[in-house]
């Protein structure tokens, strides 16, 4: 009985660590050559505005990826003799196989509009911040919370930037 | 058995529960999804299974709302011509397909219980009225269904647990609860992607399509942030798609809004429960 027991009790357990062990996971992204891109670089150094890549930021709900062809706009300019330029011309010539993930990080059931965040005065890096933590913390949607929406809509997040309160009633922002 | 063989044995059960609740569950629902063709012909069966008519009672136009934080210039609402309306139920598919609203389980179709939002009463469509003072917004224990400065009586989805009182103190049964998983089984489809589904244990309504006054609301603010938005210009899914124009949406507040204009040369009615409750959802007939 006992080793019955046992032996029952060992299959169970062999069962779970299977499913814990070898359970579909989530598929890896490829990306061709693993080309870097430095947000800090591009923005900062260069003084690229967020816009000119995210283009929906500034009237949008969605900010949006550029074209990959739009890199090689500026890329492809004499400006250096950079042999990187190569690089990113084969990476380009197989886009079509890397298409960009986005993975969406705001669930469905909120709202969120870049374009009037930006007419009411609020800058990326407010949310985003600066180009270097967008670097680090991929893109910084991580550290949304709805605490944080709320502190900024009842006006104590920037105190002194003269923003108007903003709604806070759940309509506003969900549906 | 002794005292620490039991013990032990009921330890190793509880820790296989945990496991068990932790575990990964497979998706069982094979992935189907409903043919439109199944949501034209449960929105036919509906108007056969009509409920009965309302008892309907004049009241005056609408005026701003009459609770704390309202807003003075936007009070949305809507205006149900039973003198156009020939109760074809074009409106009950278009809200259907705006708000995702799922088909119901057979023996429920056959109980003639519906999901739709919009329900015929003697040949009359109905939907929630958005009562001013709403009487289901004020039992529910969790703040999910409350009104906007704007006058729309929203359902925040995520908040709801489903103690259904709200559906309980709805003069009219406006409201409908979502008993089975219509994802898993089969009978939800995603028509438009701006809609999230809603979850078994969640009770829904008319939202007076929320999503189509944030989307345009925001979109002024981002283009014309000096502007004041009044939702001209806006529809919602049954209006939109009424052939005899018998649902006219607008703000009961702006003048210049077709809902004000058509209304004011109309006699107004609401069914009588609600008559005290100040409805932004009207009946108009004859003329003035
Ligand atoms: S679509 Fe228009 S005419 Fe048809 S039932 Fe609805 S309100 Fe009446
Ligand atoms: S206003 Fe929108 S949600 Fe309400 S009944 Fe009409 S289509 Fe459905």
């Amino acid at each position: 009985m006992k080793y019955l027991m046992a032996g029952l009790l060992a299959l169970l357990c062999g069962f779970f660590l299977a499913d814990f062990l070898f359970r579909q996971q989530a598929s890896e992204v490829k990306t061709p050559g693993n080309i870097p891109f430095d947000h800090a670089l591009h923005g900062d150094s260069i003084g690229l505005d967020c816009s000119h890549c995210h283009t929906g930021v500034t009237y949008q709900a969605h900010a949006y990826l550029p074209s990959k062809t739009d890199c090689m706009d500026c890329h492809r300019l004499p400006l250096t003799e950079n042999p990187g330029i190569e690089k990113l011309d084969s990476a380009l010539s197989r886009a079509e196989e890397f298409p960009w993930v986005h993975k969406r990080v705001l669930p469905e059931h909120v709202v969120f509009h870049h374009g009037l965040h930006f007419a009411a005065g609020v800058q990326c890096s407010d949310c985003h911040g600066s180009t270097e933590k967008i670097q680090k913390n991929r893109y910084g949607g991580e550290r949304f919370t709805m605490q944080s929406c709320l502190d900024c809509h009842s006006g104590k997040t920037f105190e002194g930037r003269g923003f108007k309160k903003a709604a806070i009633h759940c309509g506003a922002c969900h549906r | 058995m002794d005292r620490r063989e039991f013990i032990k044995a009921c330890s190793v059960v509880a820790l296989m529960q945990v496991l068990w609740g932790c575990r990964r569950l497979p998706d069982l629902s094979g992935g189907k999804v409903p043919e439109i063709a199944e949501f034209e012909k449960e929105v036919r069966l509906a108007l056969s299974r009509a409920k009965g008519a309302f008892d309907l009672v004049q009241v005056p136009m609408p005026g701003p709302l009459d609770v704390h934080g309202a807003s003075p210039v936007n009070r949305f609402g809507m205006a149900i011509d039973l003198d156009a309306c020939d109760g074809c139920g074009k409106c009950i598919l278009a809200c259907m397909q705006e708000n995702n609203i799922p088909l119901s389980s057979k023996g429920e179709r056959d109980a003639g219980r519906f999901m739709h939002w919009i329900e015929m009463h003697g040949g009359t469509p109905a939907m929630c009225f958005h009562c001013g003072n709403a009487p289901c917004e004020k039992v529910c224990p969790t703040g999910a269904a409350s009104h906007t400065p704007d006058g729309l009586s929203t359902m925040m989805y995520k908040r709801c647990t489903g103690s259904r009182f709200c559906g309980a103190n709805c003069p009219v049964g406006a409201r409908k609860f979502n008993y089975v998983d219509s994802v898993k089984e089969g009978l939800a489809r995603k028509f438009n992607p701006e809609v999230p589904l809603r979850s078994k244990g969640v009770m829904e309504k008319c939202s007076l399509c929320l999503q189509r006054l944030q989307d345009h609301k925001h979109a002024q603010m981002a283009t014309r942030p000096g502007v004041e938005w009044r939702g001209s210009g806006l529809k919602t899914a049954c209006s939109e798609a009424c052939p005899k124009n018998a649902i006219i949406f607008g703000n009961w507040l702006d003048q210049e809004s077709p809902l004000v204009q058509e209304a004011k040369h109309r006699n107004l009615y609401v069914p009588r429960e609600i008559a005290n409750l100040d409805p932004s959802v009207v009946y108009m007939r004859g003329r003035r």
